[in-house]
């Protein structure tokens, strides 16, 4: 029984090892914090990243900064799980008055169709 | 030879009616499913009844400032409107399973999940507060519905409820009484074909009542005044231990379609006669969500031809000469049995039409679409029959509202227990039950 049992350890020790690495985290944590507080261009923890991209970006447009401002106000409903437009046009059924500008935005630019926090969630 | 002249002869001319189908809105067509939760239906839900109850407040209470739940002030009356939630102590939660410590929750199955500690919260988008005072009994409510609630928060932060205001019937399209004639509707639910406590001769019979195939005269007459026969539900019992993930044996396979097969040739009388519809339920093959699709027309080959057949969705509603009707399989009902208390089974149906909400305990406790653009089970007019598939038994009530409306309340009974059909009368909507038994007694 207990020699199983220390097999099975060392089997999930072996696995989580290359992913984690849990004893070196913290340090690397306090160490990136450092570094961005010396102005360094690491702003992003990694537990920030996903999909390979980090969640923060810088580089959004001021129609990208509107859309988020609308995706954010909690008046016209959750967001996650529909298009910024099918939302928009739930405001408008739903008579709330959603800005005009914001339907313009997403019927007539090239923007993003899908809310702030799609596929972060 | 003679005989059957005089048979001709003497031709039953079936009335008719004009049936409008207004399903659409329980349809799930060109839904596509991004992921998204429960909270849409909440919003939407919230929104709709928050608006209707505030228009409803200004002559409730005018003199009552309304504000939000964050916007409480302690010792401050005013009115709030939110969603109630139902804390209930013996409600089974999935987290139980992985929970270390062993519950103190006894484990035994109860008619119900109720106890003397639930208590109500009400929710909005800025908080929670939770309910007290005697006014609003946990008992009658459940997680879901949309309320006003008069009060004032106390120095426990407990919001005292002085006064209820629930939304009411809704509004009501005028009933048109075109003619002075008897015209029936039949509902018929639970019908159960394959299972080992239904009898085929109950339903044949009353299918032969249906087509005018039983009694003298006098009795086909009033058949002849058939003019709709609704089956709300649980239709067909696939045998239990069929459907255990395995693959089908080739001679299960016949086991498995039998039912239904049984069940086409006893629809094919029916509309080959009279208008049908059939709605699923929560034993027929169909999906478990509500609202239910209807059932593939392709699983009734005899029936699908005649375009008296309707397969419908549950719930379903529909109009009949101006009449409307409104109904589910009994799902709803079912799942406030489980959370809340009442006299009977009507009176969860009339607090349902009062909460202009069908089905409250969607998507909490009852297994429900994730919509996101509406809540399908709003009640947004009042129906003039109100009608609930198997139940324990048959029951009937005339419900009066507070600007005129009147709706016919109908519990159907299980007709594989009870063989108790119903009949409703459209012109005056009386009710009767038509029962039929085949013991032959000594």
């Amino acid at each position: 029984m207990a020699t199983a049992s220390s097999n099975m350890k060392g089997f999930y020790r072996q696995r989580k090892s290359g992913i984690t690495k849990p004893t070196s985290t913290k340090s690397k944590k306090s160490s990136l914090h450092r570094e961005a507080t010396l102005g360094s261009d690491i702003t992003q923890p990694s537990a920030l990243i996903s999909h390979g991209s980090p969640d923060l970006k810088d580089d959004y447009d001021k129609h990208e900064e509107l859309l988020r401002q609308f995706d954010m106000n909690m008046a016209y409903g959750p967001c996650l799980g529909m298009s910024r437009l099918a939302r928009w046009d739930r405001a408008q059924g739903l008579g709330l008055n959603p800005p005009k500008e914001i339907e313009g935005l997403l019927k007539g630019e090239k923007v993003q169709s899908a809310c702030l926090w799609d596929g972060h969630i | 030879m003679t005989a059957m002249e005089i048979d001709t002869e003497k031709n039953l001319q079936r009335k008719q009616s004009t049936y409008q189908s207004l399903d659409e809105t329980f349809e799930i067509q060109n839904e596509t499913y991004r992921g998204q939760q429960y909270s849409q239906i909440y919003f939407v839900r919230l929104h709709i009844m928050r608006t209707m109850l505030y228009s409803l407040v200004t002559h409730w209470k005018p003199h009552i400032p309304v504000c939000t739940i964050l916007g409480l002030e302690e010792g401050k009356e005013c009115i709030i409107v939110g969603t109630l939630y139902k804390h209930m102590k013996l409600k089974p939660c999935i987290l139980d399973e992985y929970s270390k410590e062993r519950s103190a929750v006894p484990l035994v199955k109860l008619h119900n999940f109720m106890h003397p500690d639930d208590h109500l919260v009400l929710e909005d988008e800025s908080g929670r507060v939770k309910l007290g005072g005697t006014m609003l009994s946990p008992s009658a409510y459940v997680t879901g519905v949309v309320v006003a609630l008069h009060g004032k928060e106390t120095s426990a932060g407990d919001f005292l409820v002085l006064d209820v205001l629930e939304a009411g019937l809704a509004p009501q399209i005028d009933r048109q009484l075109k003619s002075k004639e008897d015209r029936y509707v039949v509902f018929v639910s639970g019908v159960n074909v394959g299972s080992s406590t239904s009898n085929p001769l109950q339903f044949q019979l009353l299918v032969d009542h249906i087509t005018g195939h039983l009694g003298d005269e006098k009795e086909q007459g009033i058949a002849a005044e058939i003019v709709h026969v609704v089956i709300a539900g649980n239709s067909v019992e696939i045998p239990p231990g069929l459907l255990n993930g395995q693959n089908l044996a080739s001679k299960d396979q016949s086991r498995l379609s039998e039912p239904v097969q049984e069940l086409d040739i006893l629809l094919t009388q029916i509309a080959a006669g009279v208008s049908v519809d059939i709605m699923p339920g929560s034993s027929d093959p169909a999906n478990f969500s509500l609202p239910q699709q209807p059932l593939s027309r392709w699983l009734f080959p005899g029936s699908r031809v005649y375009n008296t057949f309707r397969s419908c969705t549950n719930p379903h509603c529909f109009e009949l000469d101006g009449v409307r009707f409104l109904g589910t399989s009994g799902q709803n009902i079912d799942d406030l049995k489980k959370y809340s208390e009442a006299r009977d089974e009507l009176e969860f149906m009339e607090r349902t039409l009062k909460w202009r909400h069908l089905a409250p305990t969607t998507p909490n406790t009852l297994g429900c679409y994730p919509f996101t653009d509406r809540d399908p089970f709003l009640i947004e007019s009042c129906p003039h029959v109100y009608f609930v598939g198997n139940q324990d038994k048959y029951g009937t009530r005339i419900l009066k509202g507070s600007e005129g409306q009147l709706v016919r309340l109908i519990s159907i009974p299980k007709f594989c227990d009870t063989g108790i059909a119903v009949v409703l009368n459209l012109r005056n909507l009386e009710c009767h039950t038509l029962s039929f038994g085949t013991q032959i007694s000594a």
